[in-house]
């Protein structure tokens, strides 16, 4: 056990030591102090903090599962176009604990990004619109619960991560597959921009099938009011459906690489 | 020569219809410094990948140090460290950082070793740098230092000596004969470069298209007592091959004043005396041993040599 944990400290060392990390923090933090500062210079401080960071999450929280990606990705598929896999290989670990250490670094990547964006949008907007805003807060985020607002936050946060968590298993699976990232970061892009945006239209249409189209239910923040959503789903349907692509999807990804000839 | 460490029973290969290798059977005992040969697409990378567990093996089977690689992996490939083709590492990281990292993968390796197998490819000063930074030489030395961490048994060199420089070979060469001679490792190398096959190994296998055409010894001084083709350089062949005619001999004359006759050293010596009694210059005795090149291109008929 301690000897696995150790791999996981070498995907984790090989995912801190790129130089994109820091790019990636910069332009998350960046976008939350440009967004934060004109949004104070125009309404001089007067909106509540927690309108502000709930508004921002709603624009800005997919670049988390996009860099989510991007690092889970290129975990397997680098380690193709560099070579490196085979030195990977060669050790006494068997290819399933190998891909497995990389899962579990590339969610734990997913985590520490996720956190790293909720602090600094606290940080931000607690330093603009609480300690130099006037802004009166707001009594509740959501306006037919009776949730507290961290309450609220830590139950919206919790949603959009199943989100993110899906996502990189798509793309971890789509990487390991195909060997290339671009595919796994173009599909990610797909979910985020066009499903999780306009598969509410969807819903609409009448058959039946429509129910268990993974798209359907990726996006799961319409559950934060409560279990059952507006359009008469509900939250364990979702899970039940998405429960039963992971399990398929992460199969799939175990199999391939296992039976693969590291040929490159 | 001690005990089979890698074992190779009737090993194939097939991708679709394509018979990549084909029945392939050999043993590599410990202690022994292996030549892998074929021209190019003869099968060498892809019979280096079977034996890491990189690719499956259609039937037959590969054991290392008894246990099969493809059954049981984990237990066969411990006693394993090779570079398969080049010597890729993260370039991001420094030499130590990739050292550490396989260090890791593997229980049993103290910091220490790692300081030791550092200075063993006298890569002390630079370890620290990120290896982006390294010339084709030094990540060389980093992949010998990272399959010989863990001190296998059998180690599999892919090519070894490309992008080295004449010094390098020579280093490496010394420090491969090194590890089978004083720790018993089991050394098998491929390359396409043969005269330095010659130079480095004990045993080499030819093979080409997938089978297995050849193994022989690399012959040191012991061929002392065979018969040779043995060549004369003199002034007059004319007048030589008079002489050798007079002593019973036949001699066949090779043009450019060369004379080859066959016999044993014995022969040489006394063929030369009777040249220098009758007035005629020796300018060279040589003894015609066909270069591993020469019996190579003679087996694979031609080909191109990789």
């Amino acid at each position: 056990m301690v000897d696995f944990l150790n791999l996981i400290r070498n995907e984790n060392m090989k995912m801190f030591r790129a130089p994109r990390l820091f790019v990636m923090l910069g332009i998350v933090l960046a976008l939350v102090i440009a967004i934060s500062s004109v949004w104070f210079t125009v309404d001089k401080g007067q909106t509540a903090m927690w309108e502000v960071i709930i508004t921002e999450t709603m624009f800005l929280y997919w670049i988390v599962t996009i860099f989510a990606v991007i690092v889970a990705s290129g975990t397997v598929a680098e380690e193709f176009s560099t070579g490196t896999i085979k030195l990977l290989l060669i050790r006494p670990w068997n290819r399933s604990k190998i891909l497995l250490s990389k899962y579990i670094s590339s969610l734990l990547f997913a985590l520490f990004f996720a956190i790293v964006f909720l602090a600094s949008l606290l940080l931000v907007n607690w330093i603009f619109f609480d300690l130099l805003g006037n802004g009166e807060s707001v009594e509740r985020l959501s306006q037919f619960t009776s949730m507290s607002n961290s309450e609220y936050m830590f139950k919206y946060y919790g949603l959009l991560f199943l989100n993110t968590v899906m996502t990189v298993t798509i793309s971890f699976m789509l990487s390991t597959v195909f060997r290339s990232s671009v595919l796994a970061i173009a599909m990610a892009l797909f979910i985020e921009i066009v499903v999780n945006n306009l598969m509410q239209l969807l819903a609409f249409v009448k058959y039946k099938w429509i129910d268990y189209v993974l798209f359907v239910h990726l996006d799961l923040t319409k559950f934060v009011g409560g279990n059952v959503a507006s359009d008469g789903k509900t939250l364990g349907f979702s899970l039940s459906v998405l429960g039963v692509y992971y399990v398929i999807f992460i199969a799939l990804t175990w199999i391939i690489f296992n039976k693969r000839d590291v040929a490159s | 020569m001690g005990k089979p460490i890698v074992q190779l029973q009737g090993v194939t290969k097939r991708i679709g219809s394509r018979t990549i290798i084909d029945n392939l059977t050999l043993d590599v005992p410990s202690g022994e410094v292996f030549g892998f040969l074929g021209p190019n697409g003869a099968g060498k990378t892809t019979t280096i990948r079977m034996m890491v567990g990189l690719m499956s093996i259609t039937s037959g089977d590969i054991l290392i140090d008894g246990h099969s690689i493809s059954k049981q992996f984990e237990k066969s490939i411990r006693h394993v460290g090779a570079i398969v083709e080049n010597p890729e590492m993260y370039k991001y990281m420094s030499g130590y950082q990739n050292l550490i990292h396989f260090a890791r993968m593997i229980p049993g390796i103290t910091s220490h070793r790692v300081k030791e197998v550092v200075a063993l490819v006298g890569l002390e000063s630079r370890i620290h740098d990120k290896v982006k930074t390294y010339s084709l030489g030094m990540r060389q030395r980093l992949g010998v230092a990272q399959a010989i961490l863990h001190k296998p048994k059998l180690l599999i060199l892919d090519e070894p000596t490309n992008g080295l420089d004449p010094a390098g070979i020579r280093e490496l060469r010394d420090y491969l004969r090194n590890m089978a001679r004083q720790e018993g490792v089991a050394v098998f190398v491929s390359s396409h470069l043969l005269s330095e096959m010659e130079l480095m190994c004990d045993r080499v296998a030819i093979i080409q298209n997938g089978k297995l055409i050849d193994v022989r010894s690399i012959q040191g001084s012991d061929n002392s007592a065979k018969s040779l083709r043995i060549l004369f350089e003199v002034e007059w062949p004319e007048s030589a091959l008079e002489v050798l005619a007079a002593s019973g001999l036949t001699g066949i004359s090779e043009g450019a004043g060369v004379i080859a006759i066959e016999g044993d050293k014995e022969l040489a010596a006394q063929v030369n005396e009777s040249f220098v009694r009758s007035g005629i210059k020796v300018y060279g005795i040589r003894a015609d041993i066909k270069s591993l090149e020469e019996q190579f291109l003679e087996m694979t008929g031609g080909e191109g040599i990789g």
